[in-house]
Formats: C-alpha cells, structure tokens, sequence
C-alpha cells in the first residue's frame, strides 16, 4: 500500500471516529452525570439527520444552517423530555439503582416511539443529498469536501465542548456533580437546572452528530441503532465520565473498525463491534457502569 | 387456599385455549398462538427476572436459538424430542452466559445481555453467509397447525405451572431472597450463584422451547426473523406491565397486548410500535407495580 492509500484508510476511519466520538460524548455526559442510560440516544442522532435532509430538500437550507437549527432544536427537545419524563423518574424513584433500572426501560421506549416516529413521517427508505462532495486533494490522497468538513467541525464541537467543561463555571459545576452529588449539592450547585440543561446539550450533540452525517452518508429511520451501541462501546473504551476519553476512544475505534474491515471481512464488522463491545465489559468489570 | 384457587383457574383457562382449534376461524386461533406464545414467554421471564429483579435482554437470544435448533433437527427427530432439543440448547447457553455476567447486576446486565443476543445474531448470520451460504432456512416439512398450536399452549400452561410450583418452593423463596438483598440471601445460606444460572437456564429453557415450537409456523425462518430483538423486548414489556413480580401480570399483559399487536400492527405497524413505546414509558412512570398492581396494590409493591 503507498502512503496515499494509508492516509486514506486512516482519515475515513477518523472521520467516522469523529461521528462516534460526538455521539459517545453525549451519552457520556447523560450517563456520568444523571446515570441514565440512554438507549434511545442514537434515534436523536437520527432526527437531526433527517431534520436537516428535509430543511435541505424542502426549503433549500444549507445542512451548515442546520447545524445550530438542529441542536437547538433536539436540545429543546431534550429539555421537555427531562421535564416529562426524567423530572418524575428522579422525584419517584427509592434509590440510584432503581431511577438506573427504569431510566433504561423508559429509554427503550423512547426508542420505540422516535423509531417509528421518524419511520410514519418520512418512511423506512434510504435518502441522501449531495453536498461538497468534490474530492479534494491533499498530498497522493484524495477525500470527500464534505467528509473532511465533517471531520473538521466534529472536532472542533468536541474540543469545544471538552473546554466547556474544563474551563467554565458551569463545567465546574457540571464536573462537580459527576463527582459527588451530595457534595455538590452541599456548596450550592442547583442540579436541578443542571440535570435538564445537560440531557437537553447530550440530545443537542446528537443532533449536531446527525447533522454532519447526513453531508456525506445516506440515512434511513434504523441508522440510530448502531451508533447508540458504538457510543456504548466507546465510553466502555474511555472511561465512563471522562470525555478525552470518549473523544480519544471514538477516534480510535473509527480507525480501529476501518483497518479491520479493510484487512478482513466487511461482514464481519458488526460482529467484531459486538465482540469487543463483550469483551471490553466482561475484561473490566464494572470498569464502566460504576464509580470508582 | 390460593394454590388451589391459581391452580383451577389455569384448569379453566387452559381449557378454554384448548378448544380454540376447534371452533375458532383461522384468525382466531393464529392469534391465540402469538396470546400463548408470549403468555409463555412473559411468565416465564417473570419467573426468574421478576422475581430477583435481573433485567435480562437475552430472551430473543434463546427464542432464536431453539428456533434453529428446532430447524435443523425437524426432519431427524420426533416432534417432542424437536422442543426438548430447543429447551436443553437454550438452557445449555443461559448456563454459559449467565455464569460468565451473573455476578453484575442492574443496568451492567441488561445491557451486557444484549449485546450478547446481538453478538449471537451476528454470528449466526455470519455463519450462514460464509459456511452454508444462504441468508434463510425453508422449512419443508412441518407438523399440522393443531399440533404447534397445542405444543405451544401445553409450554405456556407448563410455564405457569412452573411458576406455581416454584413459588412455593425452597427454590423460589431464595429467588425472591436474592431479589431483595443478595448479599443478606448469602449471608443466610443461599448459594446465590448456583441459584441464579439455575433460574436463568430455566427461563431459557422456556424461551428455546417456544422458539423451537413456533420455528415451524414461518417455514422461513433467518436469524432477523427469530433474533429478532423485539421479541426480547416484547417479552419484557409485557411482564413490566402486567407486573413482574406477580403469577397472573404477565398473562392479562400478554392476552391484551398480543390482541392489541395483532389488530393495530397489520393496519398501522408504526402506529403499534409508537403506542407501545409511550404505554412503556406512562407505566414505568405511574404504574411500576404493573397492571396487577390495580388489583392487589399491596402484593406488588
């Protein structure tokens, strides 16, 4: 293989890595922070692809638009399911485990209802759209515009969301809580407007995810499904709350998935990602689901 | 008192099921074959999950499993040895599965039983595609509709039964025990391992038994057919919503849901889907006791 083509494999698997790594870090957020296990995070990813192919179809709208225009929208989204649902959950439940245990069937069924949502309103079919999707040549490699835009902002929203955190009060607050509820709560840190602001940004980050996916690959109502499991096996990967890790996990598991279906099957892909997936819970066992 | 009460009203309920081949139109009773499947399904998941609060995932795994083995040794074996196979496969596989996650709980398992459904689906695709190479199986010959019809309904009374009996065993009371405090059920001499993989393999083996009788309904069947996730999750619900930790739950859930599924999901298959996903929500929210919780509010607290 020449450098070129080296490049190639490693910058596709990135760019899909990228997708993963969004993806990861909001339900990692939603995870760490409130132990909500949310199964139903890859159908939100699925909206805002389908958000942003219908603005694209219909009224012309540039899918950059769409970015802002669809977190802002699945985040709004996200803020009235917490209040609906996760609100009474949390004010019911005995203990931890039992909010955990339930949180994971309401998700179930959260995925149910925008699975076949999505499904009445635009139908099972595959759609796509094109958009930048010149090749572009940088050294002996060519890649899509649009697959390195997607790329691109992937990172940037991650690396801005990762500094969101590190550097600003509400990130300390945020970091706080993940580390110690009730000793956040002691000096003041209101969760109850924190817990709804950051499923509400977990469901915004989808959507972005969904956003930049739907530049440059086909979409359909059942493409939410394998991200949720991916973005499960990343924060295994990274650590469960810590969001380098998922950026650093979700990058290397797009390489990871890209060179393994380059030198063997494609049809094994599935199977490796389950494989490891097994592998990685069973070889750290309670590594990922509880605080150490 | 109450055994004998459980136990006549399963009398006259079988009986009922019994008769249905016979006066029923065709409709009717592959309806009542999807009621029974699921009352079997569901019961028997209850038995072991509801009781210890072990959130398994995997019944599509099982279901799948005795399906196959149902297909593959159709034409070798008498048709009861064909559900006993499927039994004694599920179950062998529970055993290995659930020695390997038993010992985490929550969240952890359910989600680890899921991905090992998944992982088993992908395998057998897999194999099918590269070893066999076909996607599916045709099923040539299968035994008649009363036949399957009554194979099923004897799984779903045997699973009752079953659940009846443990109930008031040794065996059941250390279920129960360890769905309350594991650890105190340890303490106090149970051997919470051992009790676990057994309850598990048992569900299974409930689960691969309907899956090897029900296998022959298709007469196609592919891994997307009988792995198909759904099924687990249906399973699931329906339990959750009839009430889990109770004997009757799970059967009223699955009669209604399974006569709900039949009628709305052939006109308006996203429609079924969207109200199963809020009716899952609205009862984990306001009904986490289940529909039998309406009933005896203090029984399945």
């Amino acid at each position: 293989m020449s450098l070129g083509s080296w490049a190639e494999l490693i910058a596709s698997g990135l760019i899909t890595g990228g997708v993963y790594a969004l993806v990861a870090l909001g339900l990692n957020l939603q995870y760490g922070l409130m132990r909500i296990l949310n199964i139903a995070h890859g159908e939100f990813l699925m909206l805002g692809a389908f958000l942003t192919w219908a603005a694209h179809e219909s009224l012309g709208w540039s899918p950059l638009l769409m970015l802002p225009v669809s977190f802002l929208l699945l985040g709004a989204l996200g803020l009235a399911i917490h209040r609906l649902v996760f609100r009474r959950l949390t004010l019911t439940s005995a203990n931890l485990d039992v909010f955990e245990a339930r949180g994971l069937m309401v998700s179930f069924g959260l995925m149910f209802l925008v699975q076949n949502f999505a499904q009445s309103v635009w139908g099972g079919d595959l759609r796509g759209y094109d958009y930048l999707a010149e090749p572009v040549a940088i050294g002996g490699a060519q890649f899509a515009g649009n697959k390195l835009l997607l790329l691109g902002l992937a990172l940037v929203i991650s690396g801005a969301l990762i500094a969101l955190l590190r550097l600003t009060l509400l990130g300390k607050g945020v970091r706080a809580l993940m580390q110690s509820p009730t000793g956040a709560q002691l000096v003041g840190i209101d969760t109850e407007r924190l817990h709804p602001l950051m499923f509400g940004l977990g469901l915004g980050l989808s959507g972005l995810a969904g956003c930049l996916l739907s530049m440059s690959y086909t979409i359909s109502p059942g493409m939410g499904e394998p991200y949720t499991v991916t973005a499960l096996i990343v924060i295994t990967l990274g650590g469960f709350g810590s969001m380098t890790g998922a950026l650093v996990g979700g990058l290397g598991l797009g390489v990871v998935e890209a060179l393994g279906m380059h030198f063997s099957n494609p049809s094994l892909k599935s199977l490796l990602s389950y494989g490891i997936f097994i592998a990685v819970l069973l070889w750290r066992p309670n590594g990922l689901f509880t605080r150490k | 008192m109450m055994i004998k009460r459980d136990l006549l009203i399963l009398f006259v309920l079988a009986c009922g099921a019994g008769a249905m081949p016979y006066i029923g139109s065709e409709f009717a009773v592959s309806m009542a074959l999807t009621c029974l499947m699921y009352v079997a399904l569901s019961t028997s998941w209850a038995l072991f999950c509801g009781t210890t609060r072990y959130m398994s995932l995997a019944t599509a795994a099982f279901f799948g499993i005795g399906a196959y083995a149902g297909a593959l040794a159709l034409e070798l074996l008498p048709w009861g040895l064909v559900i006993a196979l499927g039994a004694v496969l599920a179950a062998g596989v529970a055993a290995l599965m659930g020695a390997a996650v038993l010992h985490l709980r929550g969240t952890y398992f359910a989600v680890l039983t899921f991905g090992m459904t998944e992982l088993i689906r992908h395998a057998i695709t897999y194999w099918e595609k590269q070893v066999t190479g076909t996607v599916g199986r045709v099923l040539m010959v299968v035994p008649d509709r009363d036949t399957v019809y009554l194979s099923v309904l004897g799984l779903a009374v045997l699973a009752v039964l079953c659940t009846i009996v443990v109930r008031r065993s040794r065996f059941g009371l250390a279920l129960v025990g360890i769905g309350a405090d594991e650890q105190r059920a340890q303490t106090l001499g149970v051997n919470t391992r051992l009790v676990k993989v057994a309850g598990f393999a048992l569900t299974a083996a409930f689960a691969g038994a309907v899956g090897a009788a029900m296998s022959v309904r298709w007469t196609y069947i592919d891994p997307a057919t009988v792995f198909n996730p759904f099924i687990g999750f249906q399973t699931v619900l329906i339990a959750l919503i009839g009430g889990a930790a109770t004997l009757w739950g799970p059967l009223i859930a699955a009669v209604v849901f399974s006569l709900l599924a039949e009628t709305l999901r052939l006109q308006m298959p996203q429609l079924y889907m969207m109200s199963l996903g809020m009716l899952l929500i609205l009862c984990v929210l306001y009904l986490p006791g289940g529909l039998a919780s309406l009933r005896f509010p203090r029984a399945a607290r």
